[in-house]
């Protein structure tokens, strides 16, 4: 074993002795923040997955932003390994970023990430998904999940009440571990509080954000309740398997056809424009990613500046539907070309 | 009228010296490749030679050779444990359960911690036995018992929790499980095990034999079956114990930790040395395998490189260091 | 006399590593003739046949095939210029049929499509396994096939690509009395069509019936040739091992006594073995002689415990052995058994000269409180073990077994079981591809241990090997033991006609 442990204090002897300098240096340029704004920042963006359009367009969202300012990006994805994105932001460190953006695995496994951070006193930021309370600090931007489900439900209920009949609804519930799904559930009951004479809710399905998932179960529901005729999913990303199960069903039609299911989404993503431009979508709650990913970097240098931010930062969004289509669609992620 | 000819095959393996075949076929060979690439690469790499990014380094690296030395035991009989990370995820969510004040019961006592990492290493004492007992008395091929394990235990951790992390874990584990130099001092000693029960153990021995050859290991004595269970326990318990330090650095109990690492843990344990097919390896390549992988991380993070070249790259990195070891093993293997 | 030879080796040289193997090799072998290539293992036999098989480039020197130059670069070009290499471990794809190894490389085609012509790809096998005398479908798989089979279907595909010329290498190795004959009688068939061949082997009696020429190797060099009728069996060894072994056989020192240390009583296992009585005395070397199938080796296996009995017992020193015990539990009874499988059941062919030797006694090195081996002990009866069995001496204790001839493989099993103290050693067929030198050496350390007060229990199915040896000859046939002969009684004939299974109610 004298080997082994001989060649590991090397490494770390080494290591260490040889370059004191370049780290020294390193914190020296940093200095202490005179002009932070006027020269070009380096900024850590560690994702946790790619895996879904939405994180994409965050993604391009954010080295658009960052390109524009003629700053560097570092990216770290970590594909849902907790400790490698601990390690992956613990490498930015190391290079001494000036501000780490940071999509966790979710609202607990992040504390250690941004504790090491803190203790670095580097500023991190945390894209659409809130730690959850604790001595760390950390500042959040993201959608009101509850706020914007709400509006689009909202609409969704007014579009049922025109047809002058009750509906039976199915709502697709996220996983009930990320508080943005937590939030669009609440924002959806709000809404049809008060309704029941128009919303009868006879299924509700729990996804916890899987495609498979969501496809049996809105398969089951449409089975057990062929009568079905109001949907909302608390993300687009499910619309293929919604509308695989609705074809199956022999229930996709256009809106103002006989038989149209009432259809409404959240995130505004390409599925979800193009049901909206052929007419099968009735309406998406628009999460704003341009809007987000610019909060995200104002956020890094007014923390590096000092300021007190609040722990969340809410994008408002906005509600999409066949009414605004044309007007609002240039903000949409969902409909830009990439 | 005979032609004479030199053969093209005897010029083509004369080498330069004796020295060149030595350092090729030396224990050291992949050390030596983790010392020329952090030398070509390291200058270009902002931060790389800081004690920071040592420290940094260590502290991932040290899990991953836990499990990867693991993964060399039952590599040497002949097998492969693809439940490894499975295991981890089992353990973490076990442990954070027993120690939880909520679940746990035991309320910040003395004894939570304790509590809590045998409780962690018993499950993957637990299941590595089980895989083993499937392995030699079921006579099942050790890759699909593992990689059922693989999906049941995952499952199981999930269901356990329900897919949510539980956090809350007594402060004195997230500073054992977080603290690089705990971690280096444990992470020694079970390396040290290892190597004397490898090299000065009867069940060492025998764990080779098995590997080399099962049948005439049976015929000379050996307990075959004993030696495979006992394997795969071991594997099962020192991921237990990555579990440990896993579970510490991310301050939560989840049955997703460390669903990753398979193919690092593998692919550490192979490029140090060790034979997919069985009775080779060593617990020094083992953790030169470790420290190339991590290093190769390690600068790639450290580059800003776009996510989607980072990881070509270290395909091609990883891909390079197996062709120079084929190539090695050519050169450097006995002549005929 | 023809003129032309068949093949013409000049001056041959070949080194590995600075190690010479062959030097400076030449002979010619006229057209149509057999010549019989006879050597120790390590005399350069398989160096200079690969180099005529297009496997190895010489270093110096040349070969004439039929007159012209002839300069293999791989096999492919020998097989193009007729030559066909008959391997000991035989290279046939068991999963595929004859037809399919037969044809490999040209496969008959339908047309210039790329579909497999079956038809025509099933009478051309069909032509060829009439030649070789094979009557069985070209369409049954390869890993059906008995290991004379095989060697058949080898044969077949050397005439499938028109050889001038066949290298066979320990043909018969692995082929019962029977398929011997048959493939001898193919042999000269093949003589009668003008094909010259290559035969190899350590059985002496065999290169005596078939060849026409002998060339002897040793160390390297040609050490002998000419007309086989100029050279006796001792004349032949004393060439081959470079000193005239006055005897075949080791001196027996000591004697049987009576004392019963195993004892088998009526064991059956259902068309295995049947109602198998015997004992095996203090100091005595008992043989088992047998045709290949008469439940020899089956037998060995079932006193070791690695195949189970359905009745009848063992007993072991007067204890009797339980039916479940495995070989750990019997090793633990002072059993031994070296198998007929020496690459796959009696070494770790991949593991060290030291480990293979320590692996049956390992425990006894274990020092408590941690059970930790003790290298010094461990070394030091690896060393004595070492010299114990005479095995060469230019090899270090790290090497792999791998590296071993036969001969010295073999003496490392026994030399592991020898470490172990075995009141009984079982042997099946110890001295399979061992060359004479070192079978002398096998027999002596056989007899030593007989001496010390040991059994041996011995299965060949070589009869001189077994009255050079035996105190006391058994001879089983179809599961059953058909002869007991004692050392007076022992005759050749006697002990084959025994041997040689009954018609059915006869």
């Amino acid at each position: 074993m004298k080997p082994i442990l001989f060649l590991l204090t090397l490494a770390i002897g080494l290591s260490s002795a040889s370059c004191r300098k370049s780290a020294s240096s390193a914190t020296a340029t940093q200095g202490d923040g005179t002009s932070p704004a006027d020269k070009p920042l380096v900024i850590g963006v560690a994702f946790e997955t790619l895996q879904t359009e939405y994180w994409v367009a965050g993604f391009e969202a954010i080295r658009a932003d960052l390109k524009q300012r003629g700053w560097t990006m570092l990216e770290a994805v970590s594909d849902g390994d907790t400790n490698r994105q601990l390690e992956q932001v613990k490498n930015f460190i190391t290079r001494r970023v000036d501000g780490i953006i940071l999509v966790p695995k979710d609202s607990k496994t992040c504390l250690p990430i941004i504790k090491a951070a803190n203790a670095a006193n580097i500023p991190i930021v945390l894209f659409n998904r809130p730690a959850d309370k604790s001595e760390a600090r950390s500042v959040a931007v993201v959608a009101d999940n509850f706020a914007l489900t709400k509006e689009t439900v909202t609409y969704l209920v007014s579009e049922a009440e025109k047809s002058g009949r009750k509906h039976k609804a199915a709502l697709l519930i996220g996983d009930l571990g990320d508080i943005n799904a937590i939030g669009r559930r609440d924002g959806f009951d709000a809404a049809i509080k008060g309704k029941e004479s128009v919303i009868e809710v006879v299924a509700r399905i729990p996804t916890e954000w899987s495609q498979e998932k969501a496809q049996s179960g809105i398969v089951n529901a449409l089975q057990a309740h062929p009568d079905i005729s109001f949907i909302f999913t608390s993300s687009d990303f499910l619309f293929p398997s919604i509308v695989s199960a609705l074809k199956g069903a022999g229930k996709y039609h256009k809106i103002g056809t006989p038989g149209h299911v009432i259809l409404g989404g959240f995130d505004g993503d390409a599925t979800a424009y193009q049901m909206l431009k052929e007419g099968y979508l009735d309406a998406t709650g628009v999460q704003d990613v341009y809007f987000e990913a610019k909060q995200c970097i104002d956020a890094i240098l007014d923390l590096r500046a000092g300021k007190i931010l609040p722990e969340l930062i809410r994008d408002p969004g906005f509600v999409i539907h066949q009414g605004n289509l044309e007007a609002k669609s240039a903000q949409m992620w969902g409909a830009q070309k990439r | 009228m005979p032609s004479s000819r030199p053969s093209k095959e005897t010029a083509g393996l004369i080498l330069p010296g004796v020295l060149f075949r030595r350092a090729l076929g030396s224990d050291y060979f992949v050390l030596g490749l983790c010392v020329i690439y952090a030398l070509a690469v390291g200058p270009f790499t902002p931060g790389f030679f800081t004690p920071e990014n040592a420290a940094n380094l260590l502290s991932t690296a040290l899990p991953l050779l836990l499990v990867a030395l693991g993964q060399m035991i039952v590599l040497i009989t002949g097998g492969i444990d693809l439940s490894v990370t499975s295991i981890i995820g089992l353990c973490s969510v076990t442990g954070a359960m027993v120690m939880n004040p909520e679940s746990g019961g035991l309320g910040g006592d003395m004894l939570t911690v304790p509590a809590g990492c045998i409780a962690m290493l018993l499950v993957g004492m637990l299941v590595g036995t089980a895989n083993g007992f499937a392995v030699a008395r079921c006579r099942m091929p050790p890759f699909i018992v593992t990689l059922a394990t693989m999906m049941g235990v995952g499952g199981f951790a999930v269901w356990l929790t329900q897919s949510k992390a539980i956090n809350q874990l007594p402060p004195a584990f997230n500073a054992l499980g977080g603290h690089t130099g705990i971690a280096l001092a444990i992470t020694a000693l079970a390396a040290g095990c290892v190597q004397v029960m490898l090299n000065r153990s009867v069940f060492g021995r025998w764990l080779y034999a098995t590997g080399h050859n099962p049948r005439t290991a049976h015929i000379s004595g050996v307990p075959v079956g004993g030696v495979l269970i006992a394997a795969y326990a071991c594997s099962g318990m020192l991921a237990a114990l990555a579990s440990v330090f896993y579970t510490g650095q991310a301050e939560t109990g989840s049955p997703v930790l460390g669903q990753r690492i398979l193919l690092d843990v593998i692919g550490a344990v192979v490029i140090g040395g060790t034979s997919l097919s069985g009775g080779r390896g060593k617990v020094l390549w083992t953790i030169f395998g470790v420290l190339f992988l991590k290093l190769i991380d390690n600068t790639l993070n450290l580059l800003s490189l776009s996510i989607f070249t980072l990881t070509i790259v270290k395909g091609a990195v990883i891909l390079l260091a197996a062709v120079l070891d084929a190539w090695r093993i050519r050169v450097a293997g006995h002549p005929a | 006399m023809n003129t032309i030879s068949a093949i013409e080796f000049s001056g041959i040289s070949k080194s590995f590593a600075g190690v010479p193997v062959l030097r400076g090799i030449s002979f010619k072998l006229g057209a149509g003739r057999t010549l019989g290539l006879v050597g120790e293992n390590g005399a350069g036999k398989s160096t200079l046949m690969n180099i005529l098989g297009g496997n190895l480039l010489p270093d110096t020197g040349g070969m004439v095939l039929g007159g012209t130059p002839y300069t293999p670069q791989d096999p492919t070009d020998a097989a193009r210029a007729g030559v066909a290499f008959i391997h000991q471990e035989l290279n046939l794809f068991a999963n595929l049929s004859i037809a399919e190894n037969l044809f490999l490389a040209a496969l008959p085609r339908m047309g210039s499509m790329p579909w497999i012509d079956r038809r025509a790809l099933h009478d051309r096998t069909a032509t060829l396994l009439g030649q070789v005398g094979l009557a069985i479908a070209p369409e049954t798989l390869v890993e059906q096939l008995s290991a004379g089979e095989r060697q058949l279907v080898e044969i077949a595909r050397a005439l499938a690509l028109e050889a001038r010329l066949i290298i066979l290498d320990e043909p018969t190795t692995s082929l019962s009395v029977r398929e011997t004959e048959t493939l001898f009688s193919l042999l000269r068939r093949l003589q009668a069509r003008g094909i010259a061949l290559i035969y190899i082997s350590h059985l002496l009696e065999h290169v005596r019936q078939l060849c026409h020429d002998l060339v002897v190797l040793r160390d390297g060099e040609v050490v002998a040739q000419g007309p086989i009728e100029a050279y006796d069996t001792p004349a032949i060894i004393s060439a081959m091992v470079g000193r005239s072994l006055t005897r075949l056989y080791p001196e027996r020192r000591g004697a049987s006594t009576t004392v019963p240390l195993l004892e088998v009583r009526s064991l059956t296992q259902l068309h295995i073995v049947r109602d198998i009585s015997f004992t095996v005395h203090r100091g005595e070397v008992l043989g088992i002689f047998g045709l290949m199938g008469a439940g020899r080796s089956e037998l060995a296996r079932i006193l070791f415990g690695l195949d189970s009995a359905q009745y009848g017992e063992v007993r072991m020193r007067e204890k009797v052995i339980n039916r479940r015990e495995g070989p750990r539990e019997r090793m633990e009874r002072g059993l031994a058994f070296l198998t007929e499988d020496r690459r796959h059941e009696g070494l770790c062919l991949e593991a060290s000269i030291a480990d293979n030797l320590a692996l049956v006694s390992l425990r006894e090195h274990a020092r408590t409180p941690l059970r930790l081996l003790d290298r010094n002990t461990w070394q030091q009866a690896i060393s004595t073990i070492r010299a114990a069995v005479r095995l060469t001496a230019k090899v270090s204790d790290a090497q792999s077994v791998q590296t071993l001839s036969g001969g010295n493989q073999q003496k490392v099993i026994l030399g592991k079981w020898l470490l172990a103290k075995p009141e009984v050693l079982i042997l099946d067929e110890p001295t399979r591809g061992v060359d004479v030198g070192a079978r002398f050496e096998l027999y002596q350390l056989i007899l030593d241990l007989a001496d010390r007060g040991a059994g041996v229990l011995m299965i060949s199915s070589e009869i001189e090997e077994l009255t050079g040896l035996c105190d006391r000859i058994l001879v089983m046939s179809q599961g059953e033991i058909r002869g007991n002969f004692p050392r007076t009684e022992f005759s050749r004939e006697r002990l084959l006609v025994a041997a040689l299974p009954r018609e059915a109610h006869a």
